[in-house]
């Protein structure tokens, strides 16, 4: 099939809509979700330089999740939408960077910030050539901040993994994060309500994923070069022998045959909440209350903007 | 082995790097950073620093200020309603020039 | 050593570092004067870091994260500026302010509970600070000076950023300006009370002035902070409480009636003894604690750089 025209967002299909709206909503809610559990580290950070890191990458992420959501202003969604006045079930993303951290669970900073920042890369790798201008041109901007959080979580992690209480610390962190971690490459659902008008035989009202073309369509369309699964895979070939390295297990490193690098995500590892399905563990539930709370306690109607539209 | 030198011209000013001197310890160090970098230019005092102990990262390494918008931290970012304290009004130019030269590079 | 009269005698702007032979009563002076400021730098932070989270859209959450990252930056400077009198390390400095034997502003004592309440400590606390930090430019402990140059480069968004607030809730509905004008009345002496009692009251006034480190009294700071924001407050649509009395004199300035205010309530916040106060420093004492470990673990055979030792020579 020939790759659609995304330049012009007044002219797209249904179908080449629902795929774009897919994918960016997906990397929009994890960078926003992520951001707003990094900024639980201000001002309990182990010291005030860590402090200060931390709270740069939170902002970094809050502002790419600000270019993503911005992109869907063409289709006009505005913030109120995507945002401050969305359902919570309708956020779309893993559960990895919704869980809350344990009080001084430091151990549990770096490696999840880890675990998102590698996936991370390798989306961004797979969008650098996208269909879509508007996403292509985003890409290179948040490639560059990205490579610092990595960095900067690969040095905490080879610290604390050298003395006996951080490699404790750090394998209890992979056992609980490691599952959802994996949910970064499951499919999405679709919004609420859209399973209703297709003649899927799992559409009730669970908002489950279903496996559905939207995945396959974003491929298809050139939005992203590379698969869930594809990505899937790349990243345990990356992440597994790397924490192997720190003298970490991985739990279920879905290592397969005798390759050294062949990897496959299979269903048994998976968590019961993959958020990408719209099914979030509680935790998510009050993350969504408090971040709400003086929009609603205020009434507000429109979040405040500071700075100009994105260009 | 090689020290790098900095020089504060006055009290109060702060030490702003001005060169280097081969020395084989501090006190020879200072004692030639004295003659080779103080006794022109103002000088109230000198620091040195052996070369290996200094670490770098550099544009290549890191995109400092970050790459995507964070206008929000500037005070040009808002616009409030009369006379401002005169101290913001400082605070604010002084942003506006770090700005400027931000964007020079 | 330089003796105190020698001291007193060169006390100007910037005018002793590291490299002089301090007597203890001045070293110990500035200790004090300048770990107050930089507690006060965490605790104002740790007052307002909920609101992060709390902020009402993405650009305001933004603005709110790096204000109170910078303020954690001010503490880093202004901590260092204190270790380099030699009288306390940080680590001593951080772990008395979490026991609750270190001192740190009035204001931010008490609890910040809504959004309307933000600007009050980031627009006028923020002003408050500033108008005094302007000053502190010139004190006479020359890392402490290094420390304010930076600090007031930073501070402009932090006050502009609160002034925005403060706008945005006066111009907004009807129960925003309530809750807004109910939540400055509270506020309003306590924001009063953050220059300190009158200068005859002040136990360390004297001292402080005398050998440089302080540039204006209470009094002076007081009354140009009350220039200034008077003004903004009621351009903003603020009515001014009637209580504590504010005289306003022929030219224009103003001047408040010191016993309108609550003293009392002050001095039992001075000792740390006050119980909101309390709360949120057993809050960031139990965070302080919770990551211990990992101070420990980068501590632990950490080499002071790279383990060369820059004496030898190779």
């Amino acid at each position: 099939m020939t790759t659609p025209d995304f330049s012009d967002p007044e002219n797209l299909t249904a179908r080449e809509r629902q795929a774009l709206e897919c994918l960016i909503k997906r990397l929009a809610d994890d960078e926003f979700v992520l951001a707003e559990r990094y900024t639980e580290w201000q001002v309990r950070a182990p010291t005030l330089e860590s402090d200060l890191a931390l709270a740069n990458n939170a902002q970094d992420e809050l502002g790419h999740a600000r270019l993503w959501y911005d992109v869907l202003g063409d289709h006009g969604y505005t913030e109120r939408e995507l945002v401050y006045e969305r359902d919570p079930a309708e956020f779309r993303h893993s559960t990895i960077v919704e869980l809350p951290f344990e009080e001084g669970d430091w151990a549990d900073a770096v490696l999840r910030s880890y675990l998102c920042d590698v996936a991370e890369e390798l989306r961004l790798e797979a969008l650098e050539a996208s269909s879509s201008p508007k996403i292509a041109n985003r890409v290179a901007k948040i490639q560059q901040e990205e490579s610092y959080h990595r960095e900067h979580a690969q040095n905490w992690l080879e610290r604390l993994a050298e003395g006996e209480e951080g490699h404790e610390r750090l394998q209890a962190a992979l056992d609980r994060l490691f599952p959802h971690a994996l949910t970064i490459f499951e499919p999405c659902a679709p919004p609420h309500g859209e399973n209703a008008n297709k003649t899927n035989e799992t559409s009730d009202d669970e908002p489950r994923a279903t496996g559905s073309d939207v995945e396959a369509d974003i491929v298809d369309f050139g939005l992203r070069t590379a698969t869930l699964e594809e990505l899937g895979e790349e990243w345990l070939a990356i992440v597994v022998p790397y924490l192997e390295s720190l003298d970490l297990d991985v739990p279920e490193s879905g290592q397969t045959g005798d390759g050294e690098f062949e990897f496959e995500v299979t269903q048994e590892m998976l968590p019961d909440e993959r958020g990408r399905d719209g099914i979030h563990t509680d935790a998510w539930v009050d993350l969504y209350d408090d971040f709400t709370h003086t929009y609603r306690e205020l009434g507000r109607s429109e979040p405040t903007k500071i700075m100009e539209t994105p260009e | 082995m090689i020290w790098e030198v900095f020089r504060q011209a006055k009290t109060g000013e702060y030490h702003t790097h001005c060169g280097n001197v081969h020395a084989p310890d501090r006190e020879m160090a200072k004692q030639f950073a004295a003659i080779q970098h103080g006794r022109r230019k103002p000088t109230n005092s000198l620091w040195v620093v052996p070369r290996e102990e200094i670490g770098e990262i550099g544009s290549d390494e890191v995109a400092f200020g970050g790459t995507t918008d964070k206008s929000y931290r500037w005070a040009t970012a808002y616009n409030t309603t009369g006379t401002d304290a005169r101290e913001v009004v400082e605070s604010e130019d002084e942003q506006v020039t770090a700005e400027k030269q931000r964007g020079d590079d | 050593m330089m003796d105190l009269g020698t001291v007193k005698e060169r006390a100007g702007p910037r005018e002793f570092s590291p490299a002089d032979d301090l007597p203890r009563e001045y070293r110990e002076a500035a200790t004090r004067m300048i770990e107050f400021h930089a507690n006060s730098e965490i605790m104002g932070a740790y007052l307002e870091r909920p609101f992060i989270r709390q902020s009402p859209s993405i650009d305001r959450k933004l603005a709110f994260s790096a204000k109170v990252q910078d303020e954690i930056g001010h503490g880093q400077l202004l901590y260092r500026a204190a270790e380099s009198l030699g009288v306390k390390t940080r680590e001593e400095m951080l772990d008395d302010l979490a026991n609750g034997d270190g001192k740190f502003l009035n204001c931010f004592h008490y609890p910040l509970e809504s959004w309307v309440e933000v600007p009050m400590i980031s627009f006028f606390v923020d002003g408050a600070a500033m108008r005094r930090q302007a000053t502190l430019r010139r004190t006479s402990w020359e890392p402490y000076a290094h420390a304010m140059d930076k600090v007031c480069f930073e501070e402009g968004f932090h006050v502009k950023h609160g002034e925005d607030i403060l706008k945005e809730l006066m111009t907004g509905s009807r129960k925003e300006q309530q809750m807004t004008q109910e939540a400055f009345e509270e506020w309003w002496p306590r924001i009063i009370q953050f220059f300190g009692p009158t200068d005859d009251k002040s136990t360390h006034h004297d001292f402080a002035s005398s050998v440089g480190l302080k540039q204006q009294s209470n009094d002076d700071l007081r009354n140009a902070f009350l220039d200034q924001y008077i003004p903004k407050a009621r351009k903003y649509g603020l009515e001014i409480p009637d209580e504590p009395r504010i005289r306003e004199r022929d030219d224009g300035t103003y001047a408040v009636e010191e016993d309108d205010l609550d003293w009392d309530e002050f001095f039992t916040i001075a000792k740390n003894e006050y119980e909101p106060g309390l709360g949120q420093i057993n809050g960031r004492k139990h965070a302080q604690e919770a990551v211990d470990w990992v101070r420990e673990t980068i501590e632990r055979d950490t080499p002071a750089a790279s383990g060369h030792e820059p004496q030898a020579a190779d």
